[in-house]
């Protein structure tokens, strides 16, 4: 039990549905509680900030909040909370709810230009929730959480009641808050899409209980993980940006280079480390490298293990580049056999789509 | 105007103006603790309890009377607690209407609040206490203002009822000039005693006031469509 | 138009009954305090004409009033304040002679003390808080007792410790409940079986207030009405006398 961490054995009995975690998780970078709909995350964050009472003890980064003792309400906890449908208070202006917090964690007059800048509602500060749109009021939400400092940033399903447009306007938000604030963020969430692109840590639930806490990379390499059910494998990778030339960004990746389209990857300065997705269905395999082929990208990777796929006429190759990373290719099982296919084996991986998704602190 | 109604008539009506004053802020007091209680609790005593607020809406009111003017006298649990106390019995005094009224108006402010409270959910108050607002800071920050339209849905209700309280008041207010004279009272003594004018003199009096108090409260809530 | 449908149907009953039998129905207005007297009159009255029928309608002198001058189906009004049958009079509504019941008294009334031993001089006392009377603006048994508190000289004393109920009923009520020590009631409601038991009264000389003459008419509607008439003067027959006396209504020369 570190000094660092955030330990939890809590149990919550209710008459349909009981709650037992017993877990340390990381106290820095975002951890995502991952799973369907009563599984149990957004009780088990609801614990966390105080908001139940389940048994048992809670000890964050050394400081006990619960235990059989004692119980620290949630207004003595350092923390933010944010929740699914923003739940902004009505009669107060946005900037009325932005101080609320502050007013009473001795942050009055404290100066919150950057947090207003960094969701981008500067313009919105005198008007009331009711006029706001969603995507609005959840970034206010958001601010209002972050205004009071806190130690540990709590954020129940943020993305889920908005439409596409606004989750991806508020995405580059979430990653950009990643990046710039040192505090531990537990992200409750059941998009697969969302962990991958903001997590560092994955918890999956189920049924009230941890089935897995994993780092990210072993989480989306986990055979038959949660994260892709029924879809397609995406391997996570970082990259490195280099210069970009004839409107094409090049990205180097374990001493190779892969090429994407320019304004495809707007914010991405020579230098900056990026995370990209990729998808085993957008990859394919080659046992040459072909230059007279269409497909710009291709790597040189060394074949892990092949298992079977979600779709039994496919199987899932796992390839690995030269910095130990790992990639995947779903390819039909007469292709495995044609190819002679087998662990060990050097490969080219074909990556015909690049889902590049915004900056990551390295 | 002062010729319209005789002194005694304008004595009443400011006695009724007081008397409605007086049990509409008693009953902000009394009624928010009761309210809010129902409005979230889930104990098993939330029906039984909201039954027994609701009952003086069903009780005739010269039925309410008789029992309070029993309960208020030396024979009765309230008449024995004032005599404890030591204070001047209840029936034939202003505060025993008022009293009375809290109770026979219960209801009108207690079920507008509750509504309220009810409306506002659990959702609000969590947030408060995860931007650090203790639970009494949170009530008068966050429910209060948000509560706010049943206040004053309560308070009108709560004001008007009590102008218009009659069957309570006789039983219990020994008619007296100042005191528990009200003009309802007032208007059926003129009645009884055949003095018809005078009686349609203050009931158009009474009228037009409360028509103007209603209508200035009525127009000035908060309109839920404007932002 | 509603008075005039009353008016048929009532008429039209009549005429059913008339032509049933020779049995006739009188529609009497009485005073609220003549409940239990009037029973027992009309129980002896029926006894002896067997195939008539009278309807009691109790209530306010004043709203009976009223409503005969709107028109009101009663046949004979008994009124506590022989004032409002002459101005029924007035107006050409009464038939015949206005002829008198009772002349009301007033009496001191107490549960908790033994009024029988008081006087109206009694109630200046400070052990008496307060003092239930009828609401004199309106209750004639109310406007006596302020007569007789200020014939006995005692207005000043006595006024502020009074309290107005709205009927004599009421004003009993506000002593059963202890709320006031004594009351002004009516001599009939003391020796009401209800009220009797309770307390103790002392009867209030009649020379300290203007009397009390409560009488009775018929009225234009009951003018064709025979058995109005055979039970107007059975009302001053010996048996009747004797039952209203037992109640309190009692004419002057009968006083016990």
């Amino acid at each position: 039990m570190a000094a660092d961490t955030i330990d939890l054995d809590l149990t919550l009995r209710w008459p349909e549905f009981t709650l037992q975690v017993a877990q340390s998780l990381p106290g820095r970078g975002v951890t995502a509680l991952f799973g369907h709909s009563g599984s149990g995350k957004t009780t088990l964050l609801r614990c966390v900030a105080g908001l139940e009472r389940p048994q048992g003890t809670l000890r964050f980064k050394g400081r006990t909040w619960q235990d059989a003792g004692s119980f620290v309400p949630p207004h003595r906890r350092p923390l933010g909370y944010v929740f699914q449908d923003a739940n902004l208070f009505p009669h107060l202006s946005v900037l009325g709810n932005l101080r609320y917090g502050m007013k009473r964690a001795g942050r009055g007059s404290a100066d919150i230009s950057a947090i207003v800048e960094l969701l981008g509602i500067g313009h919105l500060l005198e008007r009331k929730p009711a006029r706001l749109s969603g995507g609005e009021r959840q970034r206010v939400g958001i601010a209002r959480a972050l205004a009071l400092q806190p130690e540990l940033l709590l954020m129940d399903e943020p993305l889920s009641a908005l439409d596409i447009k606004r989750k991806q306007e508020i995405l580059p938000y979430l990653e950009r808050l990643h990046n710039e604030l040192d505090i531990p963020i537990l992200y409750v969430t059941h998009a697969p899409a969302e962990v991958l692109r903001l997590a560092d840590h994955v918890v999956m639930m189920g049924g009230g209980q941890v089935q897995a806490s994993l780092p990210l990379r072993e989480a989306v390499a986990l055979p038959g993980t949660p994260l892709f059910a029924g879809q397609s494998h995406v391997a996570v990778i970082q990259a490195r940006a280099d210069e970009a030339s004839e409107g094409l960004r090049l990205l180097q990746v374990a001493g190779q280079t892969l090429r994407v389209p320019e304004d495809a990857c707007s914010s991405c300065q020579p230098g900056k480390t990026l995370r990209l997705q990729l998808a085993a269905r957008d990859v394919s395999i080659s046992l040459l490298h072909l230059p007279e082929v269409s497909i710009n990208n291709q790597l040189q990777v060394r074949v892990v293990d092949i298992a079977p796929a979600a779709h039994p006429v496919n199987v899932l190759v796992r390839l690995e580049l030269g910095d130990g990373q790992l990639l995947f290719a779903e390819i039909t099982r007469a292709s495995r056999e044609r190819l002679e296919l087998h662990p060990g084996m050097l490969v080219w991986a074909l990556v015909k789509a690049v889902a590049l998704a915004g900056d990551l602190a390295a | 105007m002062s010729l319209l109604l005789t002194a005694e008539d304008w004595q009443t009506i400011g006695l009724t103006i007081k008397l409605a004053g007086t049990v509409t802020l008693c009953l902000f007091v009394i009624g928010t603790p009761i309210a809010w209680w129902l409005g979230r609790t889930t104990s098993r005593l939330k029906g039984p309890i909201g039954a027994v607020v609701a009952l003086p809406l069903v009780l005739p009111p010269s039925v309410l009377g008789f029992y309070l003017l029993l309960a208020m006298g030396p024979y009765g649990f309230i008449g024995h607690f004032t005599n404890w106390l030591g204070v001047h019995p209840l029936p034939f005094t202003f505060w025993g209407l008022v009293v009375a009224s809290v109770f026979y108006s219960l209801p009108f402010m207690v079920q507008p609040l509750q509504n309220a409270f009810e409306a506002i959910g659990d959702k609000p108050l969590e947030a408060a206490a995860t931007l650090r607002a203790a639970p009494w800071d949170a009530f008068f920050s966050v429910a209060l203002p948000m509560a706010l339209p049943g206040f004053l849905t309560g308070g009108i209700l709560t004001f008007a009822h009590t102008v218009g309280e009659f069957g309570v008041v006789l039983m219990i207010g020994g008619n007296l000039p100042g005191e528990t004279r009200v003009a309802s009272v007032q208007i059926y003594d003129h009645v009884e005693a055949m003095e018809y004018a005078g009686a349609h003199r203050l009931s158009a009096v009474m009228l037009v006031f409360s028509f103007l108090v209603l209508l200035g409260l009525y127009a000035w809530r908060p309109n839920p469509k404007k932002a | 138009m509603f008075k005039r449908c009353q008016h048929l149907l009532i008429g039209a009953a009549l005429a059913l009954g008339m032509s049933v039998a020779h049995a006739e129905k009188v529609t009497i207005a009485a005073a609220a305090d003549l409940k239990y007297a009037m029973a027992d009159v009309a129980q002896a009255f029926e006894k002896t004409h067997p195939d008539d029928k009278l309807d009691i309608v109790y209530g306010s002198s004043g709203k009976a009033l009223t409503q005969i001058q709107q028109g009101a189906p009663y046949d004979l009004y008994f009124s506590a304040d022989i004032d409002y049958p002459r101005e029924l009079e007035k107006a050409g509504l009464v038939v015949g002679k206005i002829t008198p019941y009772a002349f009301g008294r007033i009496v001191l009334w107490s549960t908790t003390l033994d009024a029988s031993k008081m006087t109206l001089q009694s109630l200046a006392s400070p052990d008496i808080k307060h003092i239930a009377i009828a609401n004199p603006k309106h209750a004639p048994y109310g406007m006596r007792a302020v007569e007789a508190i200020k014939a006995a000289g005692v207005w000043d004393k006595v006024e502020p410790k009074l309290v107005y109920a709205e009927t004599v009923p009421h004003a009993a009520q506000l002593v059963e409940s202890g709320n006031a020590q004594v009351a002004v009631l009516s001599l009939s409601l003391v020796l009401n079986p209800q009220i009797a038991s309770k307390g103790k009264y002392w009867l209030i000389p009649d020379r300290l207030h203007q009397p009390l003459e409560q009488a009775y008419a018929i009225t234009k509607h009951g003018e064709h009405n025979a058995a109005a008439k055979a039970f107007a003067q059975y009302m001053a027959q010996p048996e009747a006398r004797a039952i209203m006396q037992r109640y309190g209504f009692v004419l002057p020369g009968e006083l016990k």
